[in-house]
């Protein structure tokens, strides 16, 4: 211990180094300190997160729950929508706005080649009433679908002369027609070739005039959907429905 | 020596106790300067055994060591070198090393053990 050291500036300012010392220390572990606490944060962080989870889990299983519930409540709704679905279908269908095909029979009609001289051109043309009766032949006959040159012939289809062309549905055509008509095609057949009105365009006017007609069974036939509006501005359905 | 080192104990103790701290922001301050301090106080028991000790030296040694080992970190902090820092530490440390080294050839000399 050698006497010089003993200086009291010496002495006081090493005291200061250990006070300036000791401060350094309490804040750096104040910092550090303070990561534990951040790291207990984290942990609870984590623990709570997971409380949650498990939380948000049990409330899963119970949306699985109410959803397979639902499905089943759907499963059977799609039931009672099937059934609607159906019912619209068959009402389309009868309703002539589906397109058809099945068996049936096709009946061209033609105009007569040859007028003879002296004698009224009217007879050798095919008129609205021709088709008419060829369509009422038809239906006669169990038709289910009919279209006259693809314009279906449905509940409110008039057919009328308008000049040289045929009216069917407002739409204007021109010959020769195509009459389709999708049924049984022996009954239907039969029916045309039978009918008191039809019947005699096959045979005596056909021979007569030279008409242009024929009546073709076939296994495959095509009817077009109906294609106009259906607008009733005094039709309204009945009170108690079926009426 | 004993005083001096129950000095610093007792200096320690105290912070200790009354458990002073600066921001965490100055944390590196606090550290340069305490550098600083370390440097002066070792240079100062340096020049106490080679008799050249004076109470003003010392002291003003001290205080512009402390001073301006904050302003560099301060400068660095400022023009975005931060690590001008180790500037003050490395200088410094280097220092207290070599008055180490001088104190303590000094004292085993003193003591006859060389």
């Amino acid at each position: 211990m050698s006497k010089p050291l003993h200086r009291p500036t010496l002495v006081v300012v090493i005291g200061i180094l250990g006070f300036m010392l000791a401060v350094a220390f309490n804040t750096n572990t104040r910092l550090h300190g303070a990561q534990p606490d951040r790291a207990s944060d984290l942990a609870t962080v984590v623990h709570n997160m997971e409380a949650q989870r498990g939380d948000l889990e049990v409330r899963l299983a119970d949306l699985r729950d109410q959803v397979a519930e639902l499905e089943e409540v759907a499963a059977s709704e799609q039931g009672i929508r099937d059934t609607f679905t159906n019912e619209i279908e068959a009402a389309r269908l009868a309703a002539g706005l589906t397109g058809i095909e099945g068996p049936g029979v096709q009946v061209v009609l033609g105009d007569g080649s040859d007028v003879a001289p002296g004698t009224d051109p009217n007879l050798y043309l095919i008129h609205d009433s021709d088709i008419a009766a060829v369509v009422n032949a038809l239906f006669v006959g169990g038709a289910e679908a009919i279209d006259v040159n693809g314009e279906r012939v449905v509940a409110t289809t008039p057919i009328r002369c308008a000049g040289t062309t045929v009216l069917v549905n407002a739409k204007r055509l021109g010959g020769p027609y195509t009459v389709s008509a999708v049924g049984n095609s022996d009954a239907l057949y039969d029916a045309v070739i039978s009918d008191p009105a039809a019947g005699l365009l096959f045979e005596s006017y056909r021979a007569q005039f030279g008409l242009d007609v024929s009546v073709i069974k076939l296994s495959e036939v095509e009817v077009s959907a109906y294609r106009g509006s259906f607008r009733p501005t005094y039709a309204v359905q009945a009170e108690d429905g079926d009426a | 020596m004993l005083v001096l080192v129950l000095a610093l104990a007792l200096g320690v103790t105290l912070g200790l106790l009354t458990d002073i701290g600066v921001p965490p922001s100055m944390l590196t301050y606090a550290g340069v300067a305490v550098l600083a301090a370390l440097d002066s106080c070792i240079s100062g028991v340096r020049s106490s055994l080679e008799e050249t000790f004076t109470d003003r030296a010392f002291v003003f040694g001290f205080i512009t060591n402390t001073l301006m080992a904050g302003f560099i970190v301060f400068i660095g902090d400022r023009i975005g070198v931060k690590e001008l820092y180790l500037a003050a530490v490395v200088a410094f440390g280097v220092r207290v090393f070599d008055n180490l080294g001088v104190v303590r050839s000094i004292m085993f000399r003193r003591r006859g053990w060389e």
